[in-house]
């Protein structure tokens, strides 16, 4: 927590981890390759006299006969916007959402996976008495942890918080833990086992600077 | 980085391209212009349901003149080249067979490391550190210097700061002294096993444990 605090600036400059898109470069290049390359072979090749092939004398007929509204046209049309959106998201998604960047310590800079980070939680919590059942969902915003169980609440909280803590993320990740199954009156232990037997549900969601 | 940039911005240009045809074409055939009430400019391409996507006429509309064929031509080979060069770029191998060290005060020497003795160097300086499992480093290709990608695996409950810290403080500090090298970033990928078992529900999920890869 103390780290976080005092230099939000340099939370700000670790960058996100971004995807070189190299196998979108490479299919893109070589279909825009191959259709520039057989249209440069061929209009050369009519400059210099030859007739021109069959295959781009049948496009333009195509092209110049289907009107906007044929069906073909249309799915063409279709297709071809989906395609371009996608490329658009290529190019602008980070990707790599698997990683999830630590803070840089000299010139070493670090990514952790995020299923690491569940089972970091996880491990902690195996140690806890009261747990029957950990379940965490580890976002690149905030981790959803639901806990069943007779633990108290604030104590799992307190320990998944420390332990959050403990990987040095570079971005902080909230942190929401629900339990279920925690009875107040101390008969949770006989009722351990059934947690959600007579159990309510206790929602406990905090900011976490970890 | 670079190339992750050029990849980005190209692969941008061609996407706005391609989907800004695809919407012309849609919004023409689907005749949304009247739909919408929507009155484009006279000189805005394909407004009507019933005209050719190409027409006879727009397609022979400039080759009368003299500089449309030098100009088709230019532009497709500009277009061939360049994708080429770029295809060629992603083609190329991010890995090096050996790195330059500096040899101060001996004039008309050029020393080189072989790459593969300094990743097994790090290899082993690294997999012997507190809570490593196993660690694989690769030297890679990068603008301005040579950089170091280390794929790391945690025991289960491993700390991931001390790490980090300890990579730095150990094996590349080591490194960079023994080679005198004055820069030689890394970039660690770090994973964390498990102590408690998997859940059942994650049961397909679960992949075999090789060694881990570098990317």
């Amino acid at each position: 927590m103390s780290g976080d605090q005092e230099s939000p600036e340099a939370v700000r400059k670790v960058p996100r981890l971004r995807a070189t898109r190299a196998g979108a470069a490479a299919l893109v290049a070589t279909v825009v390759l191959v259709v520039a390359g057989a249209l440069l072979y061929d209009v050369i090749a009519v400059r210099a006299g030859q007739p021109a092939k069959r295959w781009r004398a049948q496009i333009a007929d195509e092209l110049a006969t289907r009107h906007l509204d044929d069906p073909w046209v249309l799915v063409g049309a279709g297709g071809a916007t989906l395609l371009g959106g996608w490329l658009l998201w290529l190019a602008i998604a980070p990707g790599l959402r698997r990683w999830l960047v630590l803070r840089p310590y000299g010139g070493t800079s670090a990514a952790i996976d995020k299923s690491g980070i569940g089972h970091l939680l996880a491990d902690r919590a195996a140690g806890l008495d009261g747990i029957d059942h950990l379940r965490s969902r580890v976002g690149r915003r905030r981790i959803r942890v639901a806990v069943s169980g007779s633990a108290d609440p604030a104590l799992v909280q307190r320990q998944l918080r420390e332990e959050l803590e403990r990987v040095g993320l570079a971005r902080p990740l909230r942190l929401d833990v629900r339990t279920t199954g925690w009875q107040v009156a101390g008969g949770g232990a006989a009722g351990g086992a059934g947690g959600a037997a007579g159990g309510g549900v206790g929602g406990v969601g905090e900011g976490v600077a970890g | 980085m670079t190339r992750t940039i050029v990849n980005r911005v190209l692969l941008g240009v061609v996407g706005v391209v391609v989907l800004g045809c695809g919407v012309l074409v849609l919004a023409g055939g689907l005749d949304l212009y009247r739909r919408l009430g929507v009155d484009p400019p006279s000189w805005w391409p394909l407004t009507s349901p019933d005209q050719p996507v190409v027409s006879e006429p727009s397609r022979w509309r400039w080759a009368g003149s003299s500089w449309w064929w030098p100009t088709v031509i230019g532009v497709l080979s500009v277009l061939v080249v360049g994708m080429a060069w770029w295809l060629v770029a992603q083609l190329r191998r991010t890995g090096l067979s050996s790195i330059a060290v500096p040899t101060p005060g001996v004039g008309g020497l050029r020393l080189r490391v072989s790459a593969r003795a300094l990743e097994e160097a790090l290899e082993n300086g690294t997999a012997v550190l507190p809570e490593v499992e196993r660690a694989g480093v690769r030297l890679v290709r990068a603008p301005r210097h040579p950089r170091l990608r280390g794929a790391v695996r945690l025991t289960p409950g491993g700390d991931p700061v001390g790490l980090v810290e300890h990579f730095e403080d150990g094996p590349r500090t080591d490194a960079l002294g023994s080679l005198g090298l004055a820069e030689l970033p890394a970039d660690l990928r770090i994973r964390v096993l498990q102590r408690a078992p998997v859940e059942r529900r994650h049961w397909f999920r679960r992949r075999r444990r090789g060694h881990p890869r570098v990317v």
